[in-house]
């Protein structure tokens, strides 16, 4: 028997499915990228560092924020450029921007309609306009911090390496901060709301991989760890984790040293950080009464909303210390164009991003490589579905199909990123 | 009246321009109300069932003879064929290639090439006839608000309405609206004054230069631009920089004219 999805719409990129199954065991099972290469690596070769958080950031649409940052911290760590604590603080609300509306949009908009049995998203709005409103409002803070900090939401414009270009005034802060308090209120609902969302059983043990920094729910910086006890520096990304292309695929999978596959992003996050989550957001994850280690993964939109909670308190507590920073720290300093290599790892809202990059003594680039969490979980993605196809081999083919698009878009896969 | 069909589709491309929408909120959801949305892959699921279409609106690179099919799919069935953003007007960041020896850019990529489709970066234009384009990377949603109605006017029978045409003015005339500190004048680049306005002067606004993602106004003059910089950008740099949205091309097209 097999199973084939020409199209699976409603996640970020172009892919089918394909499942061949024989007397009850899953012969194969690939996801099939459908979209053309942009060889963004290549072209950034010989290029100015300068032109590479432009020309980066356009990889991805909905995660423009995270190859900013990626590209910028990995350019500043190989010229050896610090920044202030202001620059550090401004990116890390970037960053829980992005976070927040990547996931609003992914959980009410890309996913919740699977378990809603909806195939259309403006019938969804139809039928739920009140619950809309408030997933729009959701996903409206996460862009308003962008756009303040960053200057637009897709393709942010203010971060640079250095610092910033310029940087908001007290009153939008103000604004943001108003906006955020509000936000959290609305948040709680939306989440009561997906709490009583019935999202299917399944589980399969694996490896949780996902930065980790001291004192914090870690998204800008730390070390990579694992539930497993990976415990090692960035720097150390590519010896633990090792590209590998299959001949005609466009996507680069990614292999951990074990050659098993292994999951990153909110469920990945959540496992393995889950007591440094602020308050609200453990109080709402305590109420979904899942146990932890959690190995399903369709649990990952609630993770999402859990993240989403977690985003708006850490923005918040973030915002009100830049509310009495001197914001003119962050504006860009002169610094030395220098030779060398430097990595950089940040939480993306998929999974960890992770770049490196190579410049000559005049700032030109001679190597870079960009390993994307959705690379990072295809093959994962797939031996899921290996395990989970026998148990549903009992449903109508139709329903098969629909179970596998919601197994798919459950994981939040961005395909752009994947190929680049 | 019978709602006007329209089909939003993507090529191989970052979705930002989508996004570019979506992020218009209930404001995008009120416009897609007035309309059939035939296909939207990013927010439904229902198959395409084809027939005849309104507006065709394609986002990105054709890349893959799959890309170059749903492309003139589209342009076949559509009245008006209308582009958003950057990579479908004027190639794009993946246009880079084609000013690089396109065979080594994908060799620093990947190890087994064969079977994988790279051919030169050619914009939509070259494969069908477009009737409008939103540009910029990404596209100004504002600007969809304002010209998408009428565009849809456009579409009904005789002498409702005509296909809009974006007004001939510098990025410069927004900027200075905006209030921003001229960068020129403070001897920094930014190509502003050739390059097609109607983006509220977003990268000036932010103290980043305007590195042309809108392309070059009808009458902008590009000796005069290229003699103001030449103070602060060498050659060199002039054109690395014009490569990075697919102006490159169009300089030179024009340098020919």
């Amino acid at each position: 028997m097999q199973i084939k999805l020409n199209h699976i719409n409603k996640i970020e990129g172009h892919a089918g499915f394909m499942a061949s199954v024989l007397n009850g065991d899953v012969k194969s099972a690939k996801i099939e990228v459908k979209e053309g290469i942009r060889l963004i690596e290549g072209i950034l070769i010989g290029r100015h560092y300068a032109d590479m958080p432009v020309v980066a950031q356009r990889i991805c649409g909905i995660c423009p924020v995270v190859h900013n940052l990626t590209s910028i911290k990995s350019i500043e760590n190989a010229m050896g450029v610090k920044v202030s604590q202001e620059t550090i603080n401004l990116r890390k609300a970037l960053e829980w921007g992005q976070i927040i509306h990547s996931h609003s949009l992914h959980l009410f908009f890309l996913s919740l309609a699977d378990f809603l049995d909806i195939d259309n998203d403006l019938k969804l709005v139809e039928k739920y306009p009140e619950e809309t409103q408030k997933a729009i409002a959701l996903r409206e803070y996460g862009m308003a911090i962008v756009k303040i900090i960053g200057g637009r939401v897709v393709h942010p414009l203010t971060n640079e390496v250095g610092g910033f270009k310029k940087v908001p005034r007290l009153e939008e802060i103000q604004t943001l901060i108003k906006q955020g308090e509000a936000t959290l209120l609305t948040a709680f609902e939306v989440a009561e709301f997906f709490k009583g969302i019935k999202l299917p059983k399944f589980e399969r043990e694996t490896e949780y991989v996902c930065l980790d920094a001291r004192g914090e729910y870690a998204i800008y910086d730390g070390d990579l760890v694992s539930n497993r006890g990976l415990n090692v520096p960035v720097l150390e990304f590519e010896k633990n984790f090792h590209e590998v292309q299959r001949p005609r695929e466009i996507i680069k999978r990614v292999e951990s040293d074990g050659k098993t596959s292994y999951m990153v992003g909110a469920i990945a996050r959540i496992n393995n950080h889950h007591k440094k989550l602020h308050s609200r957001a453990t109080q709402y994850l305590d109420s979904l009464g899942f146990s932890l280690p959690d190995y399903n993964p369709f649990h990952n939109v609630l993770y999402q909303m859990v993240e989403v909670i977690h985003g708006i308190e850490e923005s918040l507590r973030i915002l009100h210390i830049l509310a009495n920073s001197n914001l003119e720290n962050a504006i860009t300093k002169e610094y030395q164009v220098r030779e060398g290599f430097g990595v950089a790892a940040v939480e993306a809202p998929r999974g960890t991003l992770y770049y490196h990059v190579d410049i000559d003594s005049k700032g030109y680039i001679k190597d870079v490589n960009i390993i994307s969490p959705t690379a990072q979980f295809l093959s994962h993605l797939e031996d899921d579905i290996k395990k989970y196809l026998p148990e549903i081999l009992n449903i109508s083919d139709k329903d098969k199909e629909k179970k596998m698009r919601a197994f798919i878009r459950a994981y939040d896969p961005c395909i752009s990123c994947a190929v680049h | 009246m019978q709602k006007q069909k329209i089909a939003i589709v993507s090529l191989t491309s970052c979705e930002g321009c989508q996004f570019a929408l979506l992020d218009l909120g209930q404001r995008f959801l009120d416009l897609m109300n007035q309309v059939e949305m035939v296909d939207f892959r990013l927010l439904e699921d229902e198959e395409d069932a084809g027939g005849k279409l309104d507006i065709g609106i394609v986002e990105g690179n054709p890349t893959t003879k799959e890309n170059i099919e749903t492309l003139k799919k589209l342009r076949k069935r559509s009245k008006l064929l209308v582009v958003l953003g950057n990579c479908a007007a004027m190639g794009g960041v993946p246009e880079i290639k084609n000013y690089q020896q396109q065979k080594n850019t994908i060799k620093h990529v990947y190890k087994y090439i064969q079977g994988i489709e790279n051919p030169e970066i050619r914009e939509v234009d070259n494969f069908v006839k477009v009737d409008f384009v939103f540009p910029g990377c990404p596209i100004n949603g504002e600007e969809f608000v304002k010209y998408f109605p009428e565009l849809l006017k456009a579409c009904l029978p005789e002498g409702a309405g005509k296909i809009p045409v974006i007004p001939d003015q510098p990025v410069c005339v927004e900027c200075k609206k905006n209030g921003n500190k001229c960068l020129l004048l403070e001897k920094k680049p930014c190509f502003g004054p050739m390059i097609q306005g109607g983006c509220n002067a977003v990268c000036p606004s932010s103290r980043m230069m305007c590195q042309g993602c809108r392309g070059l106004r009808p009458t902008g003059n590009v000796k005069a631009m290229r003699a103001t910089l030449k103070n602060f950008m060498t050659d060199e740099e002039f054109e690395n920089t014009t490569e990075i949205f697919g102006l490159r091309d169009d300089i030179e097209d024009r340098g020919r004219k």
